[in-house]
């Protein structure tokens, strides 16, 4: 987990005003803005007397101030700047800091890695439009794999229901797990079982530690229509939470494809509530080999490291 | 379970505060109040409005104390009288199940530990709440704390989170000088802070008449470390004196109960101040519960990292080691009073009748 990046905002709720207070498994991270408007992260727990930060205020300065005894700490080092109470401007010694993380921002996700002097990931080239944030009581790894034999129970795509047949099985590509499954509108229509052909694909490929997934819906001409990312994060007592980005494509032709942009609210959502009963008797199918693929993948790039 | 007879106190007691100070810092930062259990103690369970015929159910420590009155006494017990299952009666309460019990400043004031030990003259002094009782409800109240009551004791005694905390009830952190003074003996502990031109508490801008910007301001807590009773006490001028009786029960290891006693008859029937002050326990209690209630998990297990401190933090780091000591001490078996919880102790924290 420590040298895993995790998107746990999104860059809409990461403030200058107000300290966010996210998760990754137990650890509490708080996160701000400083007056340069670069995302700081810090330890969610004071270590004057373990208050959590995010209860204090940011200042004009950038720094966080803890809200108990005031407490004001440097956001990039997590250094003790301040004690207002002292009146003096003693500078403290080392040992006087918050933990502090790495934080990196970059297509619209804020990512926190509990290693400090991890090297910043590769930056995302564009930042999709739409975005939301669900919480779910789902563990990261159920959640995955209930992404990948049934989607239909976390994730909605407006006028689009899921089958149960693959185009393409769980498989490693570029390091990543990757499986494409067919999908039709949800119009009447002959059932999936039946059918000889599926007029559209949703391609899931996902990063085998942190579960960040890309998705793409295209059509049978190979169109896209609507891409998503998702980006579940393990946090406290068991619950995932999901930071999501999506867009639907222009240019979408024939009357099904443009009409998933008629309607209110989003035409992508992750749910916030899972159906449990459907949800065990779920079969772990597509999901089958993930962990066996898990594995090869982190063999296969420790065996590059090495070499 | 409790020893029947006190080890009388060693002649080597050694003051944990102003012995070794790698000593005193390894105790400050071993501080798991989750685990601290004091015995021999009283504790005020209750407002004596609070017990009529009909009797009510209180804790410490999860141990149960039913309290109703017969006639005009106040008794205790530790079964409800149409509770049969008495078989497994423990031994804080004597044959008959009932606990040692003494009605003074207007509580009810029962014994936790040993019953032989109870003495009236373990009751902590409060100098300024009438031993008779009899204040108008309209100055008592309670509130709970969502945590150990330790925590609650140690945000009592450490006045600098008020500044930024309680600012819009107490005023903020401009002031032209601050001092902290700390006493302590081996049961109570006094912490007085002084400040010079402090910010105006808004409330008393606001319902206590107070014109200027800045006041003199000295205020005191004690704790009286077994019975976890403090005295907050203040002086500020211009403005009127603030009485406050702030004991903190635990009822469990990590719930606090507080009936406190705000005593503003000092202050003019006509001003509002006199009716408002008692009722700021509420607002700040809750500001209190933002932090501790958070911070009290990370009290329960014993921490590798140590709490950093500052300066101002001397009188919490001292309660925390004191409370250690008589934890301590208790646990080899000695559960004496070194020092004398009921002698007046107005000249200590500076009351003189108003
Ligand atoms: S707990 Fe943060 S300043 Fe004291
Ligand atoms: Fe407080």
């Amino acid at each position: 987990m420590s040298d895993v990046w995790w998107a746990v905002a999104r860059s809409e709720e990461v403030s200058q005003s107000r300290p966010l207070n996210a998760d990754i498994g137990d650890q509490p991270v708080v996160l701000w803005r400083d007056a340069e408007g670069i995302v700081r992260a810090l330890e969610d727990r004071c270590p004057h007397r373990r208050a959590p930060l995010s209860l204090g205020c940011v200042l004009g300065n950038g720094m966080i101030q803890c809200g108990y005894h005031g407490w004001t700490f440097d956001g990039a080092t997590g250094h003790l700047e301040d004690i207002p109470n002292l009146k003096s401007k003693t500078r403290f010694p080392p040992i006087y800091k918050a933990r502090n993380f790495a934080a990196a921002e970059s297509g619209g996700f804020v990512r926190v890695c509990l290693d400090s002097k991890a090297a910043p990931p590769l930056p995302a080239n564009e930042t999709l439009p739409l975005s939301g944030t669900a919480q779910v009581t789902l563990g990261h790894e159920h959640f995955i794999a209930a992404l990948f034999d049934d989607p239909s129970l976390v994730i909605a795509i407006r006028r689009v229901r899921f089958t149960p047949y693959l185009m393409a099985e769980l498989a490693e590509q570029d390091g990543r797990l990757v499986l494409e499954r067919s999908c039709q509108w949800a119009t009447p229509h002959w059932p999936a079982p039946f059918s000889s052909d599926f007029p559209i694909t949703l391609r899931i490929a996902t990063d085998p530690v942190s579960g960040e997934s890309d998705l793409l819906l295209r059509d049978d001409g190979f169109n896209p229509l609507l891409r998503a990312t998702l980006a579940p994060v393990p946090a406290a007592r068991g619950v995932t939470q999901i930071r999501w980005r999506a867009r639907l494509e222009s240019g979408r032709t024939g009357i099904k494809a443009r009409s998933m942009g008629f309607g209110r609210g989003s035409p992508f959502c992750v749910l916030s509530s899972v159906d449990a009963g459907a949800l065990r008797i779920l079969k772990p199918s597509a999901s089958i080999h993930a962990a066996a693929l898990r594995e090869a993948i982190s063999t296969a790039a420790q065996s590059a490291g090495a070499a | 379970m409790l020893e029947t007879r006190d080890v009388p106190p060693a002649d080597d007691y050694v003051d944990p505060v102003s012995s070794d100070p790698k000593a005193f810092a390894a105790m400050v930062n071993s501080w798991v109040p989750h685990d601290i259990v004091l015995k021999d103690a009283w504790f005020p369970l209750a407002h004596g409005f609070a017990a009529t015929e009909k009797p009510v159910r209180r804790a410490v420590y999860s141990q149960p104390y039913f309290l109703w009155r017969e006639g005009d006494v106040a008794v205790a017990a530790e079964f409800h009288p149409s509770d049969r299952l008495t078989s497994g009666k423990s031994a804080y309460s004597n044959a008959a199940g009932r606990y040692p019990v003494i009605e003074k400043y207007g509580y009810i004031w029962c014994w936790f530990g040993n019953p032989d030990n109870a003495a009236p003259e373990h009751v902590p002094s409060i100098p300024y709440l009438p031993e008779e009782g009899g204040l108008p409800v309209h100055m008592l109240g309670t509130v709970r704390f969502d945590c150990t009551a330790p925590l609650s004791l140690e945000n009592l005694i450490d006045l600098t989170h008020a500044d930024f905390l309680h600012a819009d009830v107490v005023g903020d952190e401009k002031m032209d000088k601050e001092t902290v003074e700390v006493f302590h003996d081996s049961e109570s502990i006094t912490m007085v802070r002084t400040c010079v031109n402090k910010s105006v508490a808004p409330i008393m801008k606001w319902f206590g008449g107070v014109r200027a910007d800045v006041q003199q301001v000295r205020q005191v807590i004690r704790i009286y470390l077994r019975s976890h009773a403090a005295i907050a006490y203040g002086r500020f001028s211009p403005g009127d004196n603030v009485q406050l009786f702030h004991p903190c029960v635990p009822e469990t290891r990590d719930r606090t109960r507080l009936d406190y006693t705000m005593n503003t008859s000092n202050v003019k029937k006509t001003n509002p101040f006199r009716y408002i002050m008692p009722k700021a326990s509420y607002k700040v209690s809750r500001q209190d519960s933002s932090m501790t209630s958070p911070q009290s998990p990370r009290y329960m297990n014993p921490e590798k990292r140590k709490d950093l401190h500052s300066p101002l933090d001397e009188a919490g780091q001292k309660y925390r080691v004191l409370m250690l000591a008589l934890a301590e001490r208790q646990a080899r078996g000695d559960y004496a009073y070194r020092d004398n919880v009921s002698a007046d102790c107005s000249e200590l924290i500076g009351y003189d009748g108003t």
